[in-house]
């Protein structure tokens, strides 16, 4: 059954999708167990992998069918895809424990659909970071897609608009990935990543122009899906007036598996030889993500909305991945693949924090945080741990994340790129430390506003907001704390791709 | 930024038209796509699977795993237009397993050309799924023809009575019972000591079969999957989308 196992986490939350959808017609309340029973059936084999990854050398295969790799469809286990594999688990389990609560809320009685379409997107996610198949990865790119263009139009108010902006940039992101594998296919005639790989190696075909267009189309097809600064005009309208519940799974993941992605299409598929050739756009790609830091900081320090805030924080911090991918030196690539992780759970945790923010007062003004800390202080400080960790201090992980990228970006020289991750850390202190005083040293009876009661009650969010928020916090410092080992496991695939 | 945008659509339209000059020659017997894996998938799919179509041996076989999420996304879009635009409280249908109206407005001629239409081409269509891995067609056709019926009746009379037969709750009973029938079998393959989609573990259970024929039957049964998912998942589109998400009058 140990062989399995990759199809495991894939499965089970498709049956948890099925099961609640059909169990959801009768009896919309059991959604909620079938949907944490299967995510947490899915995060256990997603562990167990990640074990098993831990006995191989460079990892294993699981041929879906039976048949050998470029007949059929394979599944590729090494230790970077089990890593964000653990981690996408990890945080859809605790993203969805908290959507029962801003359910309840928000959308009452949509339940029997919420969770079914968060299900099939968590399958759709752990599928993509699993297939060593080109058009496989496009298909569950898919579904992933379709689920969460769902989740963002079910929501009230302005979600629909912003959905269909969300929809033409997410179409037009997809269709450049799939138009470039097109192209690929028609120099190597072949879809398994490796066999790609080897073929482009084999054919010399790394000064084609196909393959380079087709190369072109990839990056920027995932650029758009991952929300790289001047193509990210879709993520904040659609991650903000999303329902809590859908924003929580979303904002965290989706551009974090975009990242991966893009990631093991330069590596595995492309080579690092074949970006060396071309020097300029790693030049290129750099300075995108140079302004892509620095505007999207620049914007959330302007932002009083809470949640548009942390939407651009989030293009922030997807700069910081985007350009540490083009260091193509160790410590940048690990930096980047450490930030994956690091930065899937403090999202997650800031975006918990602010549903929970919002579930108890009902605003999503930064100026509901006045006296957080007497009203909810338990919720406060894990949402501050969030930020501690956006900012960058240790022992938190953002802290190691940051430190390797800024080693990466001296060690290739690229100043510009250091620059802009400091100037980004500083304008998250700033924006964290206006949250800070605001909490501290605002009281609501000082306050004009008459929505707000005036005596200090305790007014912590839903227990149902508050478990997962608080073990997030947790694993955010712990993160940091074994951040050694992580790094080791990291190095590990770094070496055997051939960076160096 | 118009302009901005019109010199990227330029720019992008060039970087097009030169690749276009590094493909190979239009019908080029010897480039990539025609040489490498589709000569296997050619002269071996019959050998190996037992299927004479060698597009539904690619389908669902060879690349079964992709046809089973490209199920899973007729799937998800269905539930995604009933979350959308599904209202939660519904009147409960009177109208059920009642023979179709009459005697009611609307052209007679219409009516019966469609009682006459309707079970022959929803015979056709069960032809072309079960068909479908000797001969064009299959589970995703077959599904968009059964689909075509049920759009056809509700033209014919009206939506309301074709729901009172085919209501939402089983559209989506089938949709599930389509995608459980497809991931069921894969695994089936597991527990039978197999991996995902492996069909030539179910010569096990399956009898008078060997390792191959098994493939060939088991195709057969993820294309029913498939067409009962489309089907029903179509028609629950369309029913939602002409009534607005109440699914009381349609056109």
């Amino acid at each position: 059954m140990s062989e399995n196992l990759p199809f495991l986490v894939i499965a089970a939350p498709l049956f948890g999708a099925l099961v609640a959808s059909l169990v959801g017609w009768a009896r919309p309340r059991y959604c909620y167990a079938i949907a944490m029973v299967s995510l947490a059936a899915g995060l256990t084999a997603a562990i167990a992998l990640l074990v098993k990854v831990s006995g191989t050398v460079s990892g294993y295969e699981y041929r879906l069918g039976g048949w050998p790799p470029p007949i059929g469809i394979q599944h590729w286990v090494d230790p970077l895809s089990a890593l964000i594999l653990v981690v996408i688990t990890a945080v859809a389990f605790l993203a969805v424990m908290s959507a029962r609560a801003n359910l309840q809320l928000e959308l009452p009685g949509k339940e029997r659909f919420v969770y079914p379409l968060m299900l099939l997107m968590v399958t759709g996610l752990s599928g993509m970071t699993l297939t060593g198949d080109a058009f496989n990865l496009y298909v569950l790119l898919e579904i992933t897609s379709l689920s969460s263009y769902a989740l963002v139009a079910i929501g009230r108010g302005r979600a629909a608009a912003s959905c269909l902006n969300y929809i033409i940039m997410g179409t037009i992101g997809a269709s450049f990935y799939l138009l470039g594998v097109g192209y690929l296919y028609l120099k190597t005639g072949s879809l398994n990543m490796i066999d790609l790989r080897q073929i482009m190696i084999a054919g010399d075909m790394h000064g084609s122009q196909t393959v380079i267009t087709g190369f072109i189309l990839i990056t920027v097809g995932f650029w758009i899906k991952m929300g790289l600064y001047p193509l990210h005009g879709w993520l904040p309208n659609a991650y903000s007036f999303a329902p809590h519940a859908a924003s929580n799974l979303m904002a965290p993941l989706m551009t974090k598996v975009s990242v991966y992605v893009s990631l093991r299409m330069m590596l595995s598929v492309f080579t690092p030889d074949f970006l060396a050739v071309h020097a300029l756009w790693a030049q290129t790609a750099l300075l995108v993500a140079t302004i892509a830091i620095i505007a999207g900081s620049l914007i959330a320090y302007s932002q009083t909305d809470v949640k548009k805030l942390l939407c651009y924080l989030v293009v922030a911090e997807v700069g910081y991945m985007a350009g540490g991918m083009w260091l193509m030196n160790r410590a940048g690539i690990t930096g980047t693949i450490y930030h994956i992780a690091a930065d899937a759970f403090m999202t997650c945790c800031l975006f918990l924090g602010a549903s929970g923010l919002i579930a108890s007062t009902g605003s999503r003004h930064i100026r509901s945080f006045r006296g957080a800390t007497r009203r909810m202080p338990w919720t406060f400080a894990a949402f501050l741990v969030g930020g501690l960790s956006m900012i960058g201090v240790p022992p938190t992980c953002g802290f190691f994340s940051k430190w390797f990228l800024i080693q990466g970006a001296i060690e290739g020289g690229a100043w510009h790129f250091v620059a802009a991750l400091i100037f980004s850390s500083l304008i998250n202190a700033l924006i964290f430390f206006r949250i800070i005083e605001l909490a501290y040293f605002k009281d609501v009876e000082h306050e004009d506003d008459v929505s707000h009661p005036p005596q200090v009650q305790r007014n912590e969010a839903p227990w149902g907001i508050r478990i997962p928020l608080f073990i997030t916090s947790v694993v955010i410092v712990l993160l940091g704390v074994f951040s050694p080992r992580v790094i080791n496991w990291i190095e590990r695939f770094v070496d055997s791709v051939g960076v160096t | 930024m118009k302009v901005f945008a019109f010199v990227l659509v330029i720019v992008t339209g060039i970087m097009l038209v030169v690749t276009a000059a590094d493909f190979p020659a239009w019908g080029d017997a010897h480039s990539p796509p025609n040489q490498y894996l589709s000569t296997h998938y050619i002269t071996q799919a019959e050998h190996e699977t037992a299927v004479p179509n060698m597009v539904t041996a690619v389908l669902a076989d060879y690349r079964g795993f992709d046809t089973m999420f490209e199920t899973a996304v007729v799937f998800c879009a269905g539930l995604a237009i009933a979350a959308i635009l599904g209202h939660e409280k519904k009147k409960r249908y009177v109208v059920r397993r009642k023979a179709l109206p009459k005697t009611e407005e609307g052209d007679i001629i219409i009516r019966m050309a469609t009682r006459f239409l309707v079970p022959v081409t929803q015979l056709f269509a069960m032809y072309v799924i079960a068909h479908g891995h000797h001969s064009p067609g299959g589970g995703f056709q077959g599904g968009v023809i059964l689909a075509a019926t049920f759009i056809l009746m509700t033209l014919a009379f009206d939506l309301k009575t074709i729901l009172g037969r085919f209501s939402e709750k089983m559209t989506l009973i089938w949709a599930n019972v389509g995608l459980f029938i497809y991931a069921g079998i894969g695994v089936l393959c597991v527990l039978l000591g197999s991996r995902f989609l492996e069909y030539s573990a179910l010569h096990k259970i399956l009898p008078g079969t060997d390792e191959i024929m098994a493939r060939s039957h088991s195709m057969l049964g993820v294309e029913i999957g498939v067409a009962l998912t489309v089907m029903s998942m179509l028609f629950a589109i369309y029913a939602h989308l002409v009534s607005k998400g109440r699914l009381e009058d349609g056109l």
